[in-house]
């Protein structure tokens, strides 16, 4: 199934799946089918006939954008700060809910 | 509920519900011959999975008969002799190829709907209810087979000529899942079956002809009705199958499961 088509002209679709309403929508895995009419059987056989699933989707893996460039995602210098765990604001988050504690209630429509 | 029918009426139903598990049950083990051989994997994965729902169904026809015969469904459905099976004459053929199974499961799934579409409006409760839970199923078997009707036809070649070949070969038996009851008048008059087999023939009829005819497959509308024994001929191929799935039943009758 590692082919993007099979020697008998078969597509990779590839599978996601939601657990229940709401959920995102999570990669599953993928199934090898001739069209979408039987793409979409095959999934609901791999992802869905134990009712695990509450929605499939079901996407031709060529429809898929592809990026990993390491460039672009990990890129060279140091970009802690782009990250929340680059700041320590422990202290200062301390200190608002005191001041909050302390000032009285607004009125309300303020 | 079983004891409010008359015993005319009881004894029909029980000729009904025994006919339409022994269709699913058959039918369900034919197909299910393909797990580990069907043309790709994922298809083997589907085809088992559709197999394994039809013998489930025919659990709940077999479950339903044995609360109205004081019976258990397992002796039911491996305690018999080949000839006390009730299955119509189409599921006495072996598995054969993939063109065929295919030929008989378009040809048996569209049967079977159109059957559960008038069962649904069953007086008989116990009836109309599982009848509107396995539509629900069955909508996809239908679609399932549908799609690999058109791709064998539209290949060409050697599948379209098998295909071909199987639907000619299989038409005749096919009339058979409407072999009228010998206790229908009694099923009629209680509107337990709402309509004739005869008439849900027709309706089948009307089913299948479109998509056989826009694939340029053989049809026959004109089909004759099938013969007072099309659900009680059996084959030394069905004999050889009821050997395979009653081997483990019959190893050690006593045994609780």
């Amino acid at each position: 199934m590692g082919e993007a088509t099979g020697t008998t002209g078969d597509r990779v679709w590839e599978v996601f799946r939601q657990e229940s309403e709401g959920d995102p929508m999570v990669h599953g895995g993928n199934v090898r089918a001739p069209d979408e009419e039987l793409a979409l059987h095959y999934a609901r056989e791999f992802y869905g006939r134990r009712q695990e699933s509450h929605r499939l989707w079901v996407v031709p893996r060529e429809a898929i954008v592809e990026l990993d460039d390491p460039d672009l995602l990990q890129p060279p210098f140091d970009r802690s700060f782009k990250r929340p765990g680059g700041y320590l604001i422990k202290h200062k988050l301390e200190a608002a809910k005191e001041r909050a504690k302390a000032a009285p209630a607004p009125e309300a429509g303020e | 509920v079983s004891e409010q029918l008359p015993p005319k009426t009881r004894d029909a139903l029980t000729e009904l519900l025994l006919s339409m598990a022994d269709d699913e049950f058959v039918l369900g083990f034919w197909d299910s011959e393909w797990t580990g051989i069907a043309p790709m994997l994922e298809e083997d994965v589907a085809m088992s999975s559709v197999s394994q729902d039809e013998i489930g169904h025919a659990r709940a026809w077999y479950e339903l008969l044995a609360s109205l015969t004081d019976d258990d469904a397992d002796a039911i459905a491996f305690g018999r002799e080949p000839d006390a099976y009730r299955h119509a004459a189409l599921m006495n053929h072996a598995r054969t190829d993939w063109a065929f199974t295919i030929a008989r499961r378009f040809l048996y799934e569209h049967a079977d709907a159109v059957r559960l579409e008038a069962l649904a409006g069953s007086s008989y409760a116990p009836i109309a209810e599982l009848a509107a839970k396995m539509r629900r199923e069955e909508t996809y078997h239908l679609l399932h087979f549908n799609i690999w009707l058109r791709r064998l036809a539209e290949a060409g070649g050697d599948a379209r000529q098998r295909l071909e070949e199987a639907l000619t070969r299989l038409w005749p038996d096919a009339q058979a899942v409407f072999t009228p009851l010998s206790g229908e008048p009694a099923l009629l008059e209680a509107n337990v079956l709402p309509e004739p087999m005869e008439a849900l023939r027709s309706r089948w009829l009307e089913r299948v002809s479109p998509l056989l005819t826009e694939l340029r497959l053989p049809v026959a509308t004109d089909a004759p009705p099938p013969d007072g024994d099309a659900r009680t001929r059996r084959t030394d191929d069905f004999a050889w199958l009821h050997g395979q799935f009653t081997m483990v039943a019959r190893s050690e009758v006593a045994a609780t499961w």
